[in-house]
């Protein structure tokens, strides 16, 4: 660690958004402000059948509609542009492939079948209306049952199987664990489909640069390397050619971390046209046609042993992911990791789960924050306190006697995750002292007497956040996920140019990483540009998404930030004429340490730069470096959430009364970015308990295409969030720092399960949470 | 509800408005003359229009502007009873002092109408001429025996609520046919009232509402009147409950029947935020709550 981030003057502290100025006045710059002349618009005429082969598309009408440019079917894009194929080294997998349009077959509704391109978004919807296409309706298997059900309809036949994959996880004797335990409970439950939602709808626009024969695509994304990577391969282009510029990006949660049917042909229409083609989602094309989430039915049981030690934990997962795989994370990036993080923060020895990834005619599942956790978390939590309630046991005491504990960390747990160390114990004990546990015991206690049903709710979970080479993101996915670039520069002016490839979506990351570089080069943050979301800054990126920027990309921003002030401190040795030892950089001044000697980054940078002489020839040197950072492992991060809940016995309707997060982020950059980020994290696990959920009917029509039925949080269903910050030993990576993007809706959906279990005396298995199912589940008489 | 819900089988995928013309009037007159046009349609907030044409579920050959015809939004006391100009805001019913004194169950019941920028667009004429069978406007211009007047080129007349709402987006309104104002006859001195409302969030539309009013004579309710919405094709009255109150305590035996009268006559809708069966149990909540409320502001003892 160098002198400088001995003593942090920016990394920790709270500092406003960079990002927030331009972003609250309007100034920001979406895809959709773009309006370059001569642009076409597309409407895509989308599927309205879940599983139907076209027949026959009559373009006729459309084609002579006013204002209309062309009409495009698969078979003319065919020539112009390759499927893309998410491979995986998953033995049981079967990749299935994305193309531009539906060509023959039409697997959920809402897939693009025709491109029709026109002067104004209107003349294109108009002539939209006007195409006629012949469907042949094919047999649906809608419900994950169904479709695993021997002789279903099967949406990619030549996989031979609806189940396009399978994967288990063993360790230790389980039969002997359950044969050992005094206790099991289990249960089966499902986190409902839920779709992302951004703010900003998605969009891309491509511009073909006749003089350059080069491409460029502004897209509403989180992963414009990718994106750049993935048309490169698909319209065989150099990378040179093909720029993918993600400006301001309205928020993503995961929606805009994949690539999509639209931005392949959209640039393939650019190219072929030669003059800018844009797309720009509605909210009904977002969703119906944007990455879905979650949707596993998982079937757990847990054995326990009389004092509550946990033995075994046993499980099978079926995951609805929809029509098939999502470039680049394949189809097993939801279902694989909610068997992989199951086990969760407890020691649990003995470990058997099986998961299998259904095909269903739905728009694709993909990554959406917490990826997999959320149902893992809401599974393993329910259990627990179903465990509590059979051993007589407090919730919190049977919780503190299974988290891993400080010394037994790095702990592998039953599906192979190594959770390097993280405050699990801490952070149950803090948010139970945050919320006041025992004297919430006792207002619940003297509540009930009062004929209220008053409920609290805890969830303990643990995630692997930053990850490193050793593993991918998404299991088997053959694209590295592991390591970020940054290149950082002092110019001739003497100011500071930080270039990254990741790309921001509204976590403030702008404003995250001048503080790393401005503590690592010892200069203040409006000396700083960062650059990002653009894939021509660094040669190689992934982007924005699983809780990995901070870790990956400060690391590389700091790596190279002390290579450029190395660099700084030798020109400056030189022209102060003193040993490199003696200098220290600050506020972007380079002083000799204990005199009133020093020399501005602007003074130096001229004398490197400009004035030829100053510095030997020999020893000039550029004032950049380029550094990658990968922090091999990934890093745990976790917390305890807590939540008050009370029931109206006569409505049903539910209110959350409190809620508490105590969570470990290791070391804080931004406390005001953090706090940010939990509550809306928290705000989007709270949808999912009670609200949220993308609905398709038996035919496999969805129902839930507008904001009138998938019903999203507002500020009204969103009470004050206490949270609390544990300052333990940070991690052992570069900057000391945990991922901390998506924790807030991993917990939510358990402890807000939990707490309406614990006010009902109900089983809760299934989320969303509605007035109605808990009027229909006390109908029926359930209890816990 | 059904009506509110684009699925895409039906619509296509669009979220621009097919090409219409657009009008803007000047006066009634132009307004009346040019809705004699087929498939003309007012525009009055847009908070409901608006929606359904950018789903091309309604396709207008013109709209007719009327936001800038003089004295459509205007509030009056007048002999017996309040008139409201057709194009008042749901925010101006919300806050204006003369609805507070005449009905204050109005000023409370626009809070729970949509959200505060929704409220400042939406009118009670466009609500009324929507019908929506969970808009809480339907429900409290039948709670307070209101009658609407319509014109038309042919001339005007005056229609009663109940005659007015005849089914889930459906009106006694002709085609060329405008709401021009609402007359809400003055309640008696002494009345209370009481409103209940379950939404998924608030400001949703209704999973149901209840609106109530009543008198307190000699220990006995007097004059009640209940009416519900989100439980049925459109608002309705609770003729059999407001007779089994009055005259009566509201006593728990009383009410329960009343509740009881109330769940008979509803058939509620299964939709995806709340199945029949929870809507009338609600129902009966609510107007418990609502009957409640309206006793004890009633003056009516506890
Ligand atoms: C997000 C959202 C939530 C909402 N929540 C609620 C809610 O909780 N409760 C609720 O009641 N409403 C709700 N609304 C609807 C809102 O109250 C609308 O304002 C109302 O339904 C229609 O009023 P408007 O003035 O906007 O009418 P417009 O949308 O302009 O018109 C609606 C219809 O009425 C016709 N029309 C308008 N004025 C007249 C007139 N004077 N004479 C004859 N016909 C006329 C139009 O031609 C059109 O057919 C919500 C709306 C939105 C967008």
């Amino acid at each position: 660690m160098t002198f400088a981030e001995a003593r942090p003057r920016f990394v920790g502290a709270p500092i406003r958004r960079l990002e927030d100025p331009r972003l609250l006045t309007g100034h920001g710059s979406f895809t959709d402000d773009h309006a370059p002349p001569r642009c076409a618009h597309v409407a895509f005429r989308r599927a309205d059948h879940p599983h139907a082969r076209i027949v026959a598309v009559d373009t006729e009408g459309a084609a002579r509609a006013p204002g209309v440019i062309g009409v495009f079917t698969a078979a003319d894009l065919a020539p112009l542009v390759r499927p893309l194929r998410a491979t995986s080294r998953m033995k049981e997998y079967h990749a299935t492939e994305i193309l531009a349009l539906a060509s023959d077959i039409v697997r959920y509704v809402g897939q693009p079948v025709v491109a029709v391109l026109a002067d104004s978004r209107y003349m294109a919807e108009d002539a939209a209306e006007l195409l006629d296409i012949a469907y042949e309706p094919l047999p649906v298997a809608t419900s994950p049952a169904e479709a695993v059900a021997p002789g279903a309809a099967l949406l990619h036949p030549e996989a031979g199987t609806n189940v396009l994959l399978t994967r288990a996880f063993t360790r230790g004797d389980i039969d002997a664990a359950f044969a050992a335990a005094s206790v099991t409970v289990s249960g089966t439950f499902r986190l409902g489909r839920k779709t992302p939602a951004a703010l900003e709808n998605r969009a891309c626009l491509a511009e073909w640069d006749h003089a350059r024969r080069a491409l460029t695509i502004h897209a509403a994304t989180g992963i414009p390397g990718v994106l750049r990577d993935a048309l490169a391969e698909c319209l065989d282009l150099p990378g040179t050619r093909v720029r993918v510029i993600a400006g301001d990006v309205g928020g993503s949660f995961g929606g805009k971390g994949s690539v999509y049917p639209e931005e392949l042909a959209v640039a393939a229409l650019a190219r072929k046209l030669g003059r800018p083609v844009k797309w720009t989602g509605d909210r009904m094309e977002d969703l119906t046609a944007t990455s879905q989430a979650f949707d596993e039915i998982v079937t757990a049981e847990l054995a326990l042993a009389a004092d509550g030690t946990m033995l075994g934990l046993r499980a099978d997962v079926l995951g609805d992911i929809g029509a098939g795989s999502i470039y680049p994370w394949t189809a097993a990036l939801e279902p694989v990791q909610v068997v992989s993080f199951l086990p969760g923060p407890y020691r649990i020895a003995a470990y058997a789960a099986r998961v299998r990834g259904v095909a269903t005619p739905k728009s694709p599942t993909g990554p959406y924050r917490g990826v997999g956790r959320p149902a893992a978390t809401f599974a393993m939590e329910r259990l627990v306190d179903l465990a509590a309630a059979r051993l007589g046991l407090d919730p919190a005491e049977l919780r503190r006697r299974n988290l891993v504990t400080a010394e037994e960390f790095p702990y592998r747990t039953g599906s192979g995750l190594i959770w390097d160390r993280a405050g699990f114990q801490e952070s149950l004990a803090a948010a139970c002292d945050a919320g006041n546990y025992a004297a919430l015991r006792e207002e619940q206690a003297i509540a009930r007497g009062a004929g209220r049903w008053f409920g609290i709710g805890l969830a303990t979970y643990a995630e692997l956040t930053g990850i490193g080479s050793r593993i991918a993101v998404a299991p088997g996915m053959p694209i590295n996920t592991g390591t970020e670039t940054s290149s950082i520069r002092i110019d001739a002016t003497g100011a500071v140019t930080a270039a990254f490839g990741i790309a921001a979506h509204g976590q403030g990351l702008e404003t995250a990483l001048a503080q790393v570089v401005a503590d690592a080069l010892g200069c203040r943050i409006e000396d700083i540009a960062i650059l990002q979301g653009d894939s021509a800054l660094v040669p190689s990126s992934t982007g924005t998404y699983a809780s990995r920027s901070a870790v990956i990309a400060g690391g590389a921003g700091a790596l190279a930030a002390r290579e450029v002030r190395r660099k700084l401190l030798r020109a400056a040795a030189l022209l102060l004429e003193v040993a490199e030892a003696d200098l220290d950089a600050t506020d972007g001044i380079v002083r000799v340490v204990g005199t009133d000697r020093s020399l501005t980054f602007r003074e130096i940078a001229r004398a490197v730069y400009s004035e030829m002489g100053r510095i030997p020839r020999d020893r000039r040197e550029d004032l950049a470096a380029s550094e990658t950072y990968d922090p091999y492992l990934g890093t745990a991060a976790c917390a305890t959430h807590l939540a008050v809940v009370e029931v109206d016995p006569e409505t049903y309707h539910i209110t959350i009364r409190a809620y508490y997060v105590a969570e470990d982020c290791g070391r804080i950059i931004n406390p005001l970015i953090v706090d940010g980020q939990v509550q809306g994290g928290v705000a989007q696990g709270i949808g999912a308990a009670l609200l949220e959920d993308v609905v398709y009917d038996g035919a496999g029509q969805i129902l839930t295409a507008s904001f009138v039925d998938y019903l999203l949080p507002t500020a009204a269903e969103i009470p004050p969030i206490g949270i609390t910050h544990l300052e333990l030993p940070p991690p052992d990576n570069l900057l000391g720092v945990r991922g901390m993007g998506e924790g807030g809706t991993i917990g939510a959906p358990a402890a807000i399960a939990n707490a309406v279990a614990d006010a009902l005396g109900l089983a809760i298995t299934d989320l969303p949470i509605t007035p109605d199912r808990l009027f229909r589940l006390l109908a029926s008489g359930e209890t816990a | 509800m059904a009506s509110r819900t684009p699925g895409t089988r039906r619509t296509g995928i669009a979220m621009k408005p097919a090409p219409f013309r657009y009008h803007l009037a000047t006066d009634l007159p132009d307004a009346l003359s040019a809705l004699a046009e087929p498939d003309a349609k007012l525009l009055a907030g847009g908070q409901s229009l608006m929606p359904m044409a950018n789903f091309r579920l309604l396709r207008p050959s013109v709209l007719i502007d009327i936001n800038r015809v003089a004295g459509l939004g205007a509030l009056a006391q007048q002999p017996g009873g309040i008139r409201i100009g057709a194009l008042s805001r749901h925010a101006t019913i919300e806050t204006a002092a003369l609805i507070a004194r005449a009905h204050p169950i109005l000023s409370h019941a626009m809070t729970h109408v949509a959200h505060p920028t929704i409220r400042n667009r939406g009118t009670i004429g466009g609500s009324l001429a929507h019908n929506d069978p969970a808009a809480e406007w339907p429900m409290l211009v039948l709670l307070l025996d209101g009658a609407l007047t319509l014109a038309s080129r042919r001339g005007a007349r005056v229609v009663a609520a109940r005659d007015f709402l005849t089914g889930p987006l459906a009106t006694a309104l002709a085609q060329d046919e405008m709401v021009i104002a609402i007359d809400l006859p003055d309640s008696p001195p002494g009345t209370g009232w009481g409103f209940a409302e379950i939404a998924r969030r608030h400001g949703d539309f209704a999973l149901a509402a209840v609106g109530v009013t009543l008198r307190a004579k000699d220990g006995c309710i007097a004059d009640p009147r209940i009416a519900l919405t989100g439980v049925g094709d459109t608002a309705l009255r609770a003729g059999a409950a407001e007779a089994i109150l009055n005259g009566q305590r509201p006593d728990a035996v009383v009410v329960a029947a009343a509740i009881a009268a109330i769940r008979d006559v509803l058939h509620p809708m299964t939709d995806l935020h709340a199945s029949a069966a929870y809507r009338r149990h609600l129902a009966g909540v609510l107007a418990a709550r609502a009957i409640r409320d309206a006793w004890r502001r009633a003056g009516g003892e506890a």
